[in-house]
């Protein structure tokens, strides 16, 4: 069994801004992460994030990945790095349960963050399991880190922020996109990023639906219906629309497994996009010492996650006796990053959700 | 199908590297998921389900969905989107749930 | 609306768009960014002042026309790609327009390639008058396009395809290529109605309803002058086709 006293779940934008400022409070930091590699989907990320300095705005996603990590690397004596480990237990002893490349390793740590980010939501239509059928990330996954065009045409699904952007990185890529479409009379994402793909002259159509998928072994081809303004199906709008692959860009859900195996206080909250942990204001759950960070705690912007990792490390650090020389400072900072980037009207959903998930005020 | 331009990326692959798909010899990036290597030859069938028996393909990519199963090197079970290619691996289609040896 | 179709409304357009004196005096950013979104590198990168300060950082960005003297370090600096410059002191007839471009291939200086509105349609030929790609830009290069004045608030993008190449069909009726037109141009044919008869282009069956505008187009172009400066050519009957006969057998002489 290995003794840390901090140990962090996910590599992420949360989970290393968590480490960084829990190395930096004086603590001890173990960071398991799934992947060969640190950075969580930051490492896919080619285009330029909004928000402030503070949360590294105008870098790209896989610009800040590097930046996080070397600054990872000055806390060396620190912070322990464990790649290819999947956590895949939590006991209510706080024991974790970790596969390192076919080693059973158990870690039990005196608290914990969990920063284990999200999971795509999958859309029902017949043939919806069709190859060809593949979730944003996948994309993303494939063409920007493995440079490998997920094939000739695709139509996007969904048009919030993640399928307006995939759909313009497909095109950088050098794939056409045949559309974008959305079930609302209005696009969920920035009208920015849509505006972007208007100008490449790729159609951004809302109130549209994918009613059936079609091909033998793989898609062929996709049939879409039109909605009204209450998002039913107007009939006799039906057309067909050639492409290889459907990208489904329909929202993100926490993968908040760990926290239910703990035991953990959940609540299904849907401007939050699923079952989440409730918490208080540093970020701790209804268990003492067990803090989460970034979308196991509601999805939102990667901006967002990092802050919430700085502010959960601070206070996880502070659980395990390391108070920050800057503590009340910064975390100060860190809760008015988070009212500043949630204050605006785009931001409205989340302030409700986030309302519906406090556990109680803490005393700092 | 290799992106070979972009605008914001450069890729830093592997060794080119010999891996057989249901005993046909195809190339790959050593390190890469054995799914980026077999998407890149145009195939996109990685396995048949138990029950229906249709088509699977990869669907997350990044080793959340276990859609993407496969025999490699005789094991079953291979979540090929997050397993890294080796030189000389023998991946297979895979039916079913596969068998325990 | 913007929401529904990822387009800025003519009003949106308007409402960031200076007043003519000052287009008329130089290069000056046009903030196209129409939400109230958590985002400021606009203001921050903005080493003039000339973005009003983003006291709430999602404020929408306000740009003081007067203090921004066009630099363009915005643009590759937005990450929304929603800041253009517009310089109408270009030439006499000409504007030049810097746009961001995340795209491979980059077009080459003095290339012409097809400027492109809002929505992604062709809207006139554009010279490639510099590609900006420093360390600074960051993989967010700058292409300044030299377009037709009358364009300079629409065209936003554009296509590597010259769409309005020589060999491009310009008058389909009597299959004229734009350059034909251009090298009659060359040669001293500067009228709408010089170049018609010259090469028969609007001598068809449409009777130059298809083509005339293009000519125009290319005409004002090359001698400088603006559209409305271009003068029509002479219209005759018959306005459509007709059969002789009917001219023929016709009505009785008065």
């Amino acid at each position: 069994m290995i003794h840390t006293e901090i140990a962090i779940v996910g590599g992420g934008p949360a989970g290393l801004c968590a480490a960084i400022k829990a190395a930096e409070s004086g603590a001890k930091v173990i960071v398991l992460d799934r992947n060969s590699q640190l950075g969580g989907q930051l490492i896919k990320q080619t285009h330029m994030f909004f928000g402030s300095q503070k949360q590294y705005a105008s870098h790209r996603g896989i610009d800040i990945a590097n930046i996080l990590i070397s600054k990872l690397e000055d806390y060396k004596d620190k912070i322990t790095v464990m790649l290819d480990a999947t956590v895949i237990g939590l006991y209510e002893d706080r024991v974790l349960t970790v596969d390192q490349g076919g080693k059973y390793i158990k870690i039990k740590p005196d608290t914990l963050i969990i920063a284990t980010g999200a999971s795509e939501k999958f859309q029902a239509f017949p043939n919806n399991d069709l190859p060809g059928i593949y979730g944003a990330g996948a994309v993303q996954t494939l063409m920007n880190v493995y440079g490998v065009a997920p094939g000739e045409s695709v139509f996007m699904v969904g048009a919030g922020n993640i399928g307006l952007i995939v759909s313009y990185q497909l095109m950088q890529a050098g794939i056409k996109v045949k559309g974008v479409i959305c079930r609302g009379p209005k696009f969920g994402g920035y009208a920015v990023h849509a505006s972007k793909l208007r100008r490449l002259g790729v159609p951004v159509m809302p109130s549209h639906k994918v009613v059936y998928a079609h091909g033998k072994d793989k898609l062929e081809r996709i049939t879409l219906i039109k909605l009204d303004e209450n998002k039913k199906e107007i009939p006799g709008t039906e057309f067909d629309i050639e492409v290889d692959v459907l990208c489904i860009a329909t929202g993100l859900t926490p993968l908040a497994e760990l926290l239910w195996q703990m035991g953990c206080e959940m609540k299904y909250i849907s401007e939050l996009s699923g079952h989440v942990p409730l918490r208080d204001k540093n970020l701790m759950t209804s268990l003492d010492g067990i803090y989460v960070a970034g979308d196991v705690a509601g999805i939102e912007e990667a901006s967002s996650a990092m802050v919430e990792g700085s502010l959960a490390g601070l206070c996880a650090a502070k659980a395990a006796g390391h108070i920050h020389p800057d503590f009340e400072a910064l975390v100060a900072d860190c809760h008015k990053q988070l009212y500043d980037l949630r204050s605006g009207p785009e931001g409205e959903a989340i302030r409700k959700g986030l309302s519906k998930a406090e556990l109680k005020e803490v005393g700092l | 199908m290799r992106i070979e331009q972009h605008p914001i990326i450069t890729f830093n692959k592997g060794r080119k590297v010999q891996f057989t798909f249901d005993g046909k010899v195809y190339e790959g990036y050593e390190g890469e998921p054995i799914a980026a290597a077999l998407h890149d030859a145009g195939i996109r069938v990685l396995g048949h389900t138990h029950k229906l028996g249709r088509p699977r393909g990869f669907y997350c990519a990044i080793g959340n969905c276990s859609s993407c199963l496969m025999v490699v090197n005789g094991k079953p079970n291979v979540r090929v989107c997050v397993e890294k290619l080796k030189e000389g691996m023998a991946v297979e289609t895979q039916i079913g749930r596969g068998d325990i040896k | 609306m913007l929401e529904r179709t990822g387009v800025p409304t003519k009003e949106n357009i308007e409402s960031v768009t200076p007043l003519k004196e000052r287009l008329s005096k130089g290069p000056v950013a046009i903030i196209e960014c129409f939400q109230e979104i958590p985002c400021n590198p606009c203001y921050t990168s903005c080493k003039k002042g000339a973005i009003k300060e983003l006291i709430d950082i999602n404020d929408r960005p306000i740009l003081d026309p007067e203090k921004c003297n066009g630099c363009g370090v915005c643009i590759s600096n937005c990450p929304g790609l929603a800041i253009f410059v517009v310089d109408e002191s270009y030439s006499e007839t000409e504007a030049l327009v810097k746009i961001p471009y995340e795209f491979v291939p980059l077009p080459k200086e003095g290339s012409f390639v097809t400027g492109l509105d809002r929505e992604g349609k062709p809207v006139c030929r554009a010279k490639v008058e510099k590609v900006l790609n420093t360390k600074a830009q960051d993989r967010t290069p700058v292409v300044s396009l030299i377009v037709p004045k009358e364009f300079s608030m629409t065209v936003r993008f554009l296509s590597l395809n010259d769409h309005y190449s020589d060999n491009t069909i310009v008058c389909r009726c009597e299959e004229i290529t734009l350059g034909e037109i251009r090298e009659y141009i060359r040669r001293g044919y500067q009228s709408l109605e010089e170049i018609k008869r010259i090469s028969r282009a609007g001598m068809g069956p449409c009777q130059g309803r298809t083509c005339s505008q293009l000519i125009m187009q290319e005409l004002a172009a090359a001698t400088g002058k603006r559209l409305s400066e271009i003068k029509m050519s002479a219209f005759r009957p018959p306005a459509v086709p007709i059969k002789l006969g009917q001219l023929l057998g016709g009505d009785d002489h008065e």
